[in-house]
């Protein structure tokens, strides 16, 4: 398939500290790619040198085709993770001066506009100065400014981050609708459930490293954890005995139930009937591969210890507002 | 390309005139200067209230006394002054000497001159003009010399007079009273010497011609006068031109920057076509400016019949050397706009900035008194002062050679491009830089890493 984006070899050091390191990716076309890793990983300086904000102390970038992002930028739709509007300007003027320097007609430009600020409620705001919004208002006009000129490539730096679910859960089908309509798109995110959520390829940075670069499908294959997830029908029944049970290695109590992680080799299907067979449940399920797991196998993989994958989960946990079960 | 860069420049430029600040700067900038010339005189010289009060005179000349109450009457005074303002004009503006104000300056003096005799005791006097009472000031004391009319026996050199005064006089008043006793003096001893003071002043008075200047290609009339001031206006308008782009470049860097918008666009434009996009805006915006204060004086020149002063290059000259100053000074803030995060920290590198800016004033004198000399020819070619050290050679009373004004532009060109290349490094680099505002050495560091 041919590549919207293509990165080889990228090094990007701010004096001492080298904030890409050797970075190599390649994201099909049409593709919905997560782009993830912790804060200070590396992906908003990767990105900035993607759209050609930044540029490279070596390495190479091609990007729609081109080998610059200088030559293809009104084929590129990208929300910083910096929002920024021109206060004084009404949200209208705003959208059709971004939308004219990406190359899209006024009369095409104000139709547009005109549509996403009421697909996204913001139609009565269009007429307001942008410091007469909200936060929340102002970033989903950001985020209008980002696809107005129906990118091929978009690009999002933290999109939903301060949305409230409402928002989160509108732009996540714009996302959608964009995907559908053949745009391929980079989503930079730290909230890894909302990579396994949207996207089919996962991209993991850590210090400016690549570290994982896998279709979802073969990332649940790769790396699944094999774990069953158990809410008893009687909440008293004891669970620790579910240590006994062949194939078990560990039973995670948790607030409804517990966690309970398989040996290599195990057949999860015996396992689960001889589970149901010892504690009646009222759910009792296979857990899905959670990205916050793997990128904590593969950043603490060799010198790991329980210490350093407990702290890094604690990070991750912190940095994604969501529980993570152990 | 193009295309992008002039929607940067329109938006730059539409931003700019449409906000009310813009109109209060445009009109600010004249009212200051009608302020200074008209307003400030009336209003120092309407707070200083009329004098009045007693001088006593000592006459030990004898006939100095009856001249002198001539000369401090009210009426002479304000005839004196009168007369002083229509010369004053005359120079300036030849032919408009007539024009000048009938009435202005402080209040003129009410001043009773009280006679005493020769033998009047100094020291009571002292002690008069000391003891002031209400409503009956005692301002002055005149002691005139015997000698003052006629020279002593085998002197060369008359005499003259002693003044006392009482503490709080004002200076302008002490002029009038010198003044009048000078030209009473004067008065008296041409008399005394047989001739008729009238007549002496007459043949005084030489009118002095504008001077015509005899060359190759002609003859012309010399910059006299209005025309001397012409270096100093041009340099002002260069100043305003320059300051009003820069200034509203560097602002609005630092605002995009602070507000993040930057990187928004940069997602649209290239850094370059940002740059150029934001150095046009302003410079349409100056453009503005500029045109309006010379459409302003042109149309003041046309009323009052001066236009024909005016050499049409001088505008022609202004405008190619605002572009050069306009590019180094305009890419140096907008430089700084991208370096800091906010307007305080650009005051640190404001500072030099306006200290090159204010240089040029500071030598236009010189340099219009001297149009030719080696300083004003080494300024010349000396960036960034100049453009503004040419157009006031320009301007002056012997314009310099053309190759210079060429050399001039070219290194001015030079200058510009320079600051323009290193402008735009800064640019790409500080955009996106936050937190402690970088120092010289760090600009010099972004430069060399862009």
């Amino acid at each position: 398939m041919d590549a919207a984006l293509e990165v080889k070899a990228v090094v990007k050091a701010f004096g001492a500290v080298r904030a890409v390191d050797g970075l190599d990716l390649t994201v099909p076309r049409g593709t919905t790619c997560g782009f993830i890793g912790p804060s200070g990983a590396g992906k908003t300086t990767a990105i900035r040198m993607i759209m050609s904000i930044l540029f490279p102390d070596s390495g190479q970038l091609r990007v729609l085709g081109k080998p610059s992002a200088l030559q293809a930028k009104d084929r590129i739709g990208y929300l910083p993770e910096e929002r920024g509007v021109y206060r004084k300007m009404r949200v209208d003027a705003f959208l059709l001066y971004i939308a004219q320097l990406k190359g899209v007609a006024p009369d095409v430009a104000r139709a547009r506009s005109t549509k996403l600020l009421a697909r996204l409620g913001l139609a009565d705001a269009a007429t307001k100065k942008c410091e007469d919004l909200s936060k929340g208002m102002l970033q989903r006009v950001q985020f209008i400014g980002s696809i107005i000129n129906e990118p091929e490539l978009l690009i999002l730096d933290e999109p939903f981050s301060g949305l409230d679910p409402v928002s989160v859960k509108v732009l996540k089908d714009i996302v959608a609708d964009e995907h559908k309509r053949g745009a391929t798109i980079l989503l930079s995110t730290h909230v890894m459930a909302q990579a396994e959520e949207l996207c089919d390829q996962v991209i993991m940075i850590n210090k400016g490293r690549k570290v994982l670069d896998e279709p979802m499908s073969g990332l649940r294959r790769q790396y699944d954890l094999r774990r069953i997830l158990l809410e008893p029908l009687d909440l008293a029944a004891d669970l620790t005995a579910l240590r006994e049970v062949p194939g078990v290695e560990r039973v995670q109590l948790t607030a409804d139930g517990c966690d309970i992680a398989l040996a290599a080799g195990t057949d999860p299907a015996a396992t689960m009937r001889a589970i149901a067979a010892r504690v009646a449940p009222v759910r009792i399920e296979l857990a899905r591969v959670r990205l916050e797991d793997v990128f904590i196998r593969l950043v603490t993989e060799g010198a790991a210890t329980d210490e350093s994958a407990q702290a890094l989960r604690t990070h991750l946990q912190g940095l994604s507002g969501e529980g993570v079960a152990s | 390309m193009t295309h992008r860069i002039w929607l940067i420049t329109r938006r730059e430029f539409l931003t700019t005139v449409s906000g009310k600040g813009f109109l209060i700067g445009l009109l600010v900038m004249p009212a200051l200067i009608l302020l200074l010339v008209f307003l400030v005189p009336r209003i120092l010289t309407s707070r200083s209230p009329q004098v009045q009060g007693e001088v006593v005179v000592i006459d030990r000349a004898g006939d100095v006394l009856a001249s002198l109450r001539t000369q401090l009457d009210p009426a002479t005074i304000e005839a004196r002054r009168a007369e002083g303002r229509r010369r004053s004009l005359e120079r300036a503006a030849p032919g408009f000497g007539q024009a000048a104000p009938q009435a202005g300056g402080p209040p003129i003096p009410a001043l009773t001159l009280v006679e005493r005799g020769a033998d009047t005791d100094l020291q009571q006097q002292k002690d008069w003009l000391a003891r002031q009472i209400p409503g009956q000031r005692h301002l002055a004391f005149i002691v005139i010399q015997p000698d003052a009319v006629v020279r002593g026996e085998g002197k060369s050199d008359y005499g003259t007079y002693d003044l006392y005064i009482a503490a709080g006089l004002d200076d302008a008043t002490v002029g009038v009273i010198h003044e009048g006793l000078r030209l009473s003096l004067v008065g008296s001893r041409l008399k005394a010497s047989g001739v008729d003071p009238a007549a002496v002043e007459t043949s005084m008075n030489v009118e002095r011609p504008n001077p015509v200047i005899v060359a190759t290609d002609g003859q012309q009339k010399s910059r006299t006068g209005f025309n001397r001031a012409l270096p100093f206006i041009m340099g002002l308008l260069l100043f305003i031109g320059v300051i009003t782009g820069g200034q509203t470049l560097m602002a609005s860097t630092i605002e995009e920057k602070s507000n993040r918008v930057v990187e928004v666009l940069l997602a649209a434009v290239s850094p370059l076509e940002l740059m150029w996009g934001k150095l046009l805006g302003q410079l349409s915006v100056s453009l503005l400016v500029m045109a309006v204060y010379i459409g302003l004086g042109v149309l003041g020149m046309f009323q009052f019949a001066i236009i024909g002063l005016l050499d049409p290059m001088l505008v022609v000259y202004l405008l190619l050397f605002f572009l050069i100053t306009y590019l180094v000074f305009g890419a140096l803030m907008l430089s700084i706009g991208a370096a800091v995060n906010q307007l305080a920290d650009a005051q640190s590198f404001m500072g030099p900035i306006m200290l090159l800016l204010i240089a040029p004033y500071v030598m236009a004198p010189m340099i219009g008194q001297a149009p030719n000399s080696t300083f004003s020819v080494i300024a010349s070619f000396v960036p960034p002062v100049n453009t503004f050290a040419m157009l006031a050679r320009l301007a002056s009373a012997t314009p310099p050679p053309m190759w210079q004004v060429w050399l001039t532009m070219l290194v001015g060109l030079g200058a510009a491009s320079a600051c323009v290349w290193f402008a735009a490094k800064i640019f790409k680099v500080g955009l996106l830089m936050h937190g402690k505002p970088p120092n010289l050495a760090t600009l010099i560091r972004w430069a060399r890493m862009a």
